[in-house]
């Protein structure tokens, strides 16, 4: 997997990857057969009382480590079985995506987790999983296909959030928002999420993945034409983030505007992969 | 201009290549005294065993075929494109099929093709002509005859092809092709109904033969195209239908639209007619193999893929994986999709084959839909060839190639506007400008609404006055030696925002350069003259069959220059909506000469000849280099007699 982005570019939005003209002779990577058929948004259970992690905490603190088979031939049932057990487990629930993706299982994940969360509606996490299982998709999904599956992805981070504003619920829908085209018109959603997502990272001990936030609300600015707002967000997340290369990047190429809506528009390109490997969660200070 | 004097110039301008092996004991020999290839083993030029160059002359403009450093210091060639469809009497316009009831509009922007425009010189004289078509009830088509000077003139009503669009029918596309091997090209014109058939009756009339031909086959036919499948002389047809075979103007059932909208299986495929030589057609399509291809098929193409001397097909499909069948040489095709090219969801709207690379290998352009909300990348597929296992495969190249997007894509076409050698490409996009207001949020309610039925007319939202990727800016990729093209329309000129849909390319005034005509759905028609400067050096070649289908749709013309090798076929109708030039058109650049000219023909006949630089030559299957029927002298260049003065 291409992981130049990394999770925090999480792109619910039209994300596909590898050309979806696949085959032995071309150069991207290729399904042996055709995409399946696109499943049609399924209907989100009922909100309840959201249990878990408050607003703010560290979604991985709530982790639980899965016992996992040879990730060549993973056994997803066994996973699945993990998964139910502790629906709220980002780790291994992500680490069941990942073999899913590696296994092109997009429909028996997508499956799996609408019949998660109708057994556990009140799961937060098991909902963004949900979500992130129709990202997943994506790169395998024809063009008009990758729309459904992205409002679709978008319809369980919304659930999620009705749940429990996590950091992340928030920071992955504001994220999501951003890959949609200007036409859609939902930048602007994007920016109040990222800007409730900082204000959650504000509140709690400093991550490091909290730098995303700050790339993330800088390009929300930009894409709502809001030039000097985004700057000056990448600015603050630099100095608290000095190391970050997103920051650096986008600051190397503030005075250039064509440049850096060159560099924004290719970081947020629907045509690229995304990454939505969680484990800077708990593997990053 | 005496034979003695024509060939005096043509061995100045020839620097005949040295003898080469004659594969066809009739290669040039019998070639009239007054032609300029004075070429054929035996004469006093080839018999010189090569010709260098007179001391005065001096290399023409335009880069060197082989793409190295240039001969001299003339400047490089400037792509320009005048438009004169008003000046030219050549200003058509279109109206798409207005439809009534429920799904009115739904069904109008569905339909929305139908602006073609179709290539012959149909009373050859020597001139290119044009058949234009329109969609809506009451109008009628165009055949606009080329008056040599850059003005047509419309003998419609005088030929009596003006029909089509009766009630139930919807005129699509149109072809020209000499069905009965008589000389006169016919005039095929596709519907959304069953198809017409005009034989050229040769005195500036056609005769409506449908009936008899036994085309009586109901298809919503979008694209027709004419070769030889079984090379047995006769041209065949091969028509790519968009919707199943349900008539849309009296629809009883509004479950009529793709199943999906990326991997749609509901479309109405293909039909291969086969031409029985004694004016009829028999519809074999189960029986050459593609009656199972049920996709919503917007294009057709054809080439000899494989090199093995047999004609391959290529079909771009809207809403689902286009498809690749090879030429099993009995009749029959084999699918090598998955093995070739692979699945792919994307829009496909044109098939258009070249070798642009000259590889030797011919590759295939296909335009997709890559806009603001739909980045899915034109394909084209480099072709790789056949490797040890004898499986042929292609790599999509439009990225690296910067070929990627034509926006909502269209037709497109190879062409060498430059005469550098080099193959560029033209394309049309557009799709529908309209009001201000954009449909693309308003069809996302439904596209995203859950358990949605994409079939059903009725759950589409009515377009009513919104544009849908209007107004789009054309593209020019100028073919920059191989490996990467440069965009350059509006250099050119030729960046207009209409809502495009064919583009047929030919030399409408002999004069050497590639001019092209381009339809627009529901708008006015344009003509694009070429007047690139400082172009390279050329031939053209309008190949007449004996043993093979007359027009010679098949046949593979082979010239290698300064060490490299252009190969051009002659194809029947490829790309989306228009039938270009059946002439061979090749530049040279700088190149002052032709090593050698090599004619594959349909039949296998192989036959070696040289013609004049900068000059339209017709060859005839087995008799080399001939005088062009008509008015052979008119159809020489015009106008670039300071090109052929450095000849002493």
């Amino acid at each position: 997997m291409n992981r130049r982005l990394t999770w925090f570019f999480l792109a619910a939005g039209l994300a596909p990857a590898a050309a979806p003209t696949p085959g032995p002779a071309n150069q991207s990577p290729a399904p042996s057969n055709r995409p399946p058929a696109v499943e049609q948004g399924a209907t989100a259970p009922a909100a309840g009382p959201a249990p878990g992690p408050a607003p703010g905490r560290d979604p991985a603190q709530s982790n639980q480590s899965p016992a996992h088979s040879d990730q060549s031939k993973p056994d997803l049932g066994a996973m699945e079985s993990a998964i139910a057990a502790d629906p709220e487990s980002l780790r291994t629930a992500s680490e069941y995506r990942q073999a899913v993706i590696r296994a092109r299982e997009y429909d028996r994940a997508i499956a799996f987790f609408e019949k998660l969360v109708a057994d556990r509606p009140q799961s937060a996490n098991a909902w963004l999983n949900f979500g992130y299982a129709y990202v997943d998709k994506i790169p395998a999904a024809g063009s008009i296909s990758q729309v459904i599956l992205a409002n679709n992805a978008l319809t369980r981070f919304s659930k999620s959030i009705e749940l429990r504003k996590s950091w992340l619920a928030l920071y992955t829908r504001g994220n999501s928002y951003l890959y949609w085209p200007k036409i859609f018109g939902r930048a602007p959603l994007g920016v109040a999420d990222l800007e409730e997502a900082m204000a959650l990272a504000r509140s709690g001990p400093r991550k490091n993945v909290y730098a995303r936030n700050y790339v993330a609300l800088g390009d929300a600015y930009w894409k709502t034409e809001r030039p000097a707002k985004a700057r000056a967000t990448w600015e603050e997340g630099a100095k608290l983030f000095p190391g970050e290369p997103q920051l650096k990047a986008r600051l190397a190429r503030a005075g250039n505007a064509e440049a850096l809506e060159a560099y924004i528009s290719d970081q947020l390109d629907p045509n690229k992969r995304v990454d939505t490997d969680l484990r800077p969660l708990w593997e990053g200070p | 201009m005496t034979p003695r004097s024509a060939r005096a110039l043509a061995a100045a301008l020839l620097l005949l290549p040295p003898a080469p092996p004659v594969a066809c004991a009739a290669s040039a020999a019998g070639q009239p005294a007054d032609t300029l290839a004075a070429s054929a083993p035996g004469s006093a030029a080839a018999a010189s065993g090569q010709s260098a160059a007179p001391a005065n002359s001096t290399a023409r403009a335009g880069a060197p075929a082989s793409g190295g450093a240039r001969h001299d210091s003339a400047p490089a060639p400037a792509i320009r494109f005048e438009e004169i469809g008003a000046r030219a009497g050549a200003r058509l316009t279109h109206h798409i099929r207005k439809f009534h009831g429920n799904g009115a509009g739904v069904l109008q922007m569905f339909t929305s093709g139908g602006a073609a425009v179709a290539v012959g010189d149909y009373d050859n004289d020597g001139y290119e002509d044009l058949f234009v078509t329109d969609s809506d009830t009451g109008r009628g088509c165009h055949l606009l005859h080329n008056n040599g000077d850059l003005t047509f003139t419309d003998v419609t009503a005088a030929a009596g092809v003006g029909g089509g669009n009766e009630p139930g029918m919807i005129v699509s596309d149109a072809l020209w092709f000499d069905y009965d091997n008589d000389g006169r090209p016919d005039l095929l014109v596709a519907r959304f109904g069953t198809p017409l058939l005009y034989h050229n009756e040769g005195n500036g009339k056609f005769k409506d033969v449908t009936a008899a031909s036994g085309l009586n086959k109901f298809t919503n036919a979008i694209a027709v195209i004419a070769f030889d499948y079984d090379n047995d002389g006769y041209l065949d047809l091969l028509f790519g239908n968009y919707f199943k075979p349900v008539n849309l103007l009296d629809l009883k059932d509004p479950h009529v639209l793709p199943n999906d909208l990326d991997n749609a299986v509901n479309g109405g495929g293909v039909t291969l007619w086969r031409n029985q030589g004694n004016g009829t057609f028999v519809d074999v399509t189960d029986k050459a193999g593609l009656g199972r291809h049920t996709g919503w098929t917007l294009d057709v193409g054809h080439g000899d893929f494989n090199n093995d001397g047999w004609q391959d097909i290529y079909l771009a499909d809207d809403y689902g994986t286009d498809r690749l069948f090879l030429n099993n040489r009995n009749g029959t095709f084999r699918e090598v999709t998955e093995e070739a090219i692979g699945f792919d969801t994307k829009k496909g709207m044109n098939v258009d084959v070249g070798d642009y690379d000259r590889d030797g290998w011919l590759d295939i352009y296909v335009t997709n839909i890559t806009d603001e909300y739909m980045k899915e990348c034109n394909m084209l597929w480099h072709n790789n060839g056949v490797d040890a296992s004898g499986k042929l495969t292609f790599t999509d190249v439009s990225r690296e190639t910067g070929t990627c997007s034509t926006l909502w894509g269209w037709g497109a076409k190879w062409a060498d506007f430059d005469n550098d050698g080099w193959l560029d490409l033209i394309a049309a996009d557009g799709l529908r400008s309209a009001g201000e207001k954009n449909y693309i949020p308003v069809l996302l309610e439904m596209i995203v609404r859950p358990g949605v039925d994409f079939t059903d007319v009725n759950n589409w939202p009515d377009i009513g006055d919104m544009t849908w990727s209007g107004y789009q800016r054309k593209k020019l990729f100028r073919n920059l030696g191989g490996q990467v093209f440069k965009e350059m329309a509006a250099e050119a000129g030729v960046d207009n925002a209409m809502d495009g849909r064919g583009i047929a390319v030919a030399d409408f005034d002999n004069d050497g350069l590639l001019d092209f005509y381009q339809t627009n759905a529901n708008q006015p028609s344009l003509l694009y003259h070429n007047r690139t400067s400082s172009p390279g050096n050329w031939i053209e070649l309008k190949l007449i069959g004996t043993r093979s289908n007359r027009d010679a749709i098949g046949a593979r013309v082979t010239a290698k220059v300064e060490g490299a090798t252009l190969i051009r076929e002659v194809n029947g109708g490829n790309g989306y909506a228009s039938q270009s030039t059946t002439r061979v058109h090749i530049g040279i650049g700088g190149a002052r000469r032709i090593d050698s000219l090599e004619i594959r023909w349909p039949s296998g006949l192989v036959e070696r000849l040289t013609v004049p630089l900068n000059h339209l030559s017709y060859v005839k299957e087995g008799s080399g280099v001939v005088a062009g029927p008509g008015n052979g002298g008119k159809a020489k260049a015009k106008g670039r007699s300071a090109r052929t003065k450095d000849a002493p």
